[in-house]
């Protein structure tokens, strides 16, 4: 039973292996078969985009491939056949600008090519020939090369290497208030590079960059090839600015490579109120029942003028206070205006100090001022009590001089 | 003048020199002695929470110490001086028959009753003053604190009103004294008054001030307020609530009132917290103004009264 087992193992063990064999074999006879088929030399030349549209003055670039794919290794000469007038055009690698290239048998190599229009090139079709050629003028390659350029659209000035956006471009508040724009500083350069950032706004105001949620002022900004880092400006404005839109220039450049943006601050002025009076005394006398006078002033020391401005009083019940004014309907900046308050106590309140608050309450600023009122006892019944007494000793004596001496 | 100044003189050594005098005196002594001791315990006790206290030297007059604080003393005893001092004035000198006599001496009549009013004044004031003096002394050694100059004059202004209050009482007794011959009935016509004052009247007043306002349901703070009023208005005929009053915003500058029940709302209460503090001496006294005046007053007008009467009175015939 186990012999006829292990036969049938065995043979199944046996097929496997032979098919896997074989399967080998005929990869490796196929390959030497593809190989012989390759001719002894064969050069191609390719342009990666034959036609494009490119705005004004904008560069073109784009690569060029050659494919060796003979069995020797081939050399080739290149030039840009034919320019069109106005434009700058050459063939380089990273570093040079090369008439030649060497590509070794089975590989392929990417040169590229640039062109680059003057200011005066207007829009349309400009072709460009590209010629390549062995040495042994056995192969003789052309491509062309279309560039449609496009009218510029305007405001899109885009510079070539880094571009900066931002979501907020206009940011709105108070004169006194601090504003962050965040910025998009997106590199397109192919390697590393340190951007110098450059902020120009108002005089006065305070203009600083920042990196994204950390608390510390740059002036460059390292960015890897093909990377973006999101930076801060912050804008302090000047303590004197009046409302308004203000326009911050920010730049960023780094050799060649520049961006500018545009961003705007609107300030809506400061809402601030003082209160006081002339003297800077806040404290009053006042008898129960008897109404008392106290004036004071509001001054405006915003930089907006304030609107509707109210006044709520604090004070124990049964006391009465008014103003007049009742309310100020429009407090220019640097606007003084002086409102009397009459304060009448309670005709039981007690002798002693109160406190009363008085809350101005303007549109979009308040201010609180506390009074002290010092509620006296009245002194009438002082005089009366004296005249009582003088009676009372008048009558006395009277009663001396009449009974006495007897 | 010199006939005053005789009897005066007279008088003040009867009264010194008097076992009467001399018992009443060991017994205020006694017991001012033991109140200021107590609450000079009790301040030191009450004040150690305290951060910063003010005018702690009053406390030693206002706050109770065992059962009565000085001013509730004088303010119920005070009258019982004056009464003892004065009962028997006019009428023992009649009854032993040296009224008489003094008369024929050159001395006017106006004279003895003015000296023995006078000679009464003086024993009170010696004896107040000396018992405030003893309880500053007390207070300064117990509590450590050295009054200042308001609170000196509000003490001397206390002691004023205090002993005018006394020569009140002093005045009722010497009334008396006059009108009624007989020593024992004049004594217990004073005690009589006395006691009608500081015990019947407060309770009197609170029952009629409760039958007037009617009590119909629920007693709102209104009517709480108007029984108090009515109350306040018929206890104010007594001479005992005219001093306590007067006294009560002198001595304890935190007082800002003589009424008992304040209606306050909220807000007035916490205005008036925000710049919590005594008042200066002069709204204190200010306050309680027609009270001194009442005070002062009445005592010259009981005193005037007597005056009439035995000035116009038969003596000789006696």
């Amino acid at each position: 039973m186990s012999r006829k087992r292990f036969a049938w193992t065995a043979l199944v063990l046996i097929m496997v292996l032979g098919h896997i064999f074989f399967q080998h074999l005929a990869a490796v006879y196929g390959q030497e078969k593809e190989e012989e088929e390759k001719p002894d030399r064969l050069v191609v030349m390719a342009v990666e985009y034959p036609g494009v549209v490119v705005p004004q003055e904008e560069d073109v670039s784009m690569d060029i491939i050659f494919y060796n794919k003979g069995k020797s290794d081939e050399t080739v000469n290149v030039e840009v056949a034919s320019v069109p007038k106005g434009w700058e055009a050459r063939v380089k690698t990273y570093r040079f600008t090369i008439t030649g290239v060497h590509v070794p048998s089975g590989e392929d190599k990417t040169v590229t090519f640039e062109a680059e229009p003057d200011e005066n090139v207007k829009p349309g079709r400009y072709e460009f020939r590209i010629a390549a050629q062995t040495p042994d003028r056995k192969f003789k390659m052309a491509e062309t090369v279309a560039v449609t350029v496009k009218e510029k659209e305007e405001g899109k000035k885009e510079s070539k290497g880094v571009k900066l956006t931002t979501s907020y471009p206009v940011l709105r508040g108070p004169s006194d208030a601090q504003f962050e724009f965040s910025v998009e500083v997106d590199s397109k350069l192919n390697e590393d590079a340190v951007f110098d950032l450059f902020a120009q706004g108002p005089e006065g105001w305070d203009l600083n960059f920042k990196p994204s949620f950390e608390d510390k002022f740059i002036s460059s900004l390292r960015i890897q090839a093909n990377q973006s880092k999101t930076v801060a400006v912050q804008v302090k404005p000047s303590m004197l600015a009046q409302e308004g839109e203000y326009p911050v220039n920010i730049r960023v450049s780094s050799g060649d490579a520049k961006a500018e943006a545009e961003l705007t601050v609107a300030l809506t002025g400061t809402y601030d109120l003082e209160a006081g009076t002339p003297t800077g005394l806040l404290s009053l006398d006042a008898r129960q029942g008897k109404p008392a006078n106290m004036s004071f002033y509001v001054k405006n020391t915003g930089s907006a003028p304030n609107n509707d401005i109210r006044f709520m009083s604090f004070k124990p019940e049964n006391w009465k206070l008014e103003f007049n004014p009742e309310t100020i309907p429009v407090l220019e900046p640097g606007d003084l205006k002086q409102v009397e308050v009459m304060i009448t106590p309670y005709e039981e309140a007690l002798v002693g100090d109160y406190s009363v608050g008085v809350d101005i309450q303007g549109e979009k600023a308040s201010k609180n001022l506390e009074f002290r009122i010092s509620v006296r006892a009245s002194t009438a019944w002082g005089y009366i009590g004296i005249f009582i007494i003088v009676v009372v000793i008048a009558g006395l004596l009277g009663l001396f001089r009449w009974l006495g001496r007897r | 003048m010199r006939g005053i100044k005789t009897i005066f003189k007279k008088e003040l050594a009867d009264h010194f020199s008097s076992y009467r005098f001399l018992i009443l005196f060991a017994l205020i002594a006694m017991v001012s002695l033991i109140t200021s001791y107590m609450v000079g315990l009790d301040i030191k006790e009450n004040l150690e929470e305290v951060a910063k206290p003010r005018l702690v030297f009053l406390m030693v007059f206002t706050s109770r110490g065992a059962f009565l604080s000085l001013v509730e003393f004088v303010a119920f005893f005070g009258p019982l001086i004056g009464l003892i001092l004065g009962f028997d004035t006019i009428n023992r000198e009649r009854n032993e028959g040296t009224l008489s006599k003094l008369l024929s001496q050159p001395i006017y009549r106006d004279s003895v009753i003015n000296g023995k009013f006078l000679a009464g004044a003086a024993t009170i004031t010696i004896m107040m003053v000396s018992i405030v003096l003893v309880i500053t002394g007390l207070g300064l050694n117990l509590v450590g604190v050295v009054p200042g100059l308001e609170e000196i004059w509000r003490i001397v202004i206390y002691l004023i009103i205090s002993i005018v209050y006394i020569s009140f009482w002093l005045g009722v007794a010497i009334l008396f004294s006059i009108l009624l011959r007989s020593i024992a009935t004049s004594a217990l016509a004073g005690f009589a008054v006395w006691i009608f004052f500081s015990f019947l009247l407060p309770y009197g007043a609170d029952t009629v001030a409760r039958a007037v306002t009617s009590d119909v349901g629920q007693r709102g703070p209104e009517t709480i307020i108007r029984q108090t009023r009515i109350q306040k208005a018929i206890t104010l005929i007594s001479p005992m609530e005219l001093y306590t009053d007067a006294t009560a915003t002198v001595i304890d500058p935190l007082r800002k009132t003589t009424r008992s029940i304040i209606l306050m709302g909220p807000m007035e209460r916490i205005s008036q917290a925000r710049f919590a503090g005594p008042l200066p001496l002069g709204q204190s006294i200010l306050v309680v103004f027609p009270y001194i005046i009442s005070l002062i007053a009445i005592t010259a007008i009981c005193f005037a009264i007597s005056y009439t009467v035995f000035m116009r009175q038969e003596i000789r015939s006696l």
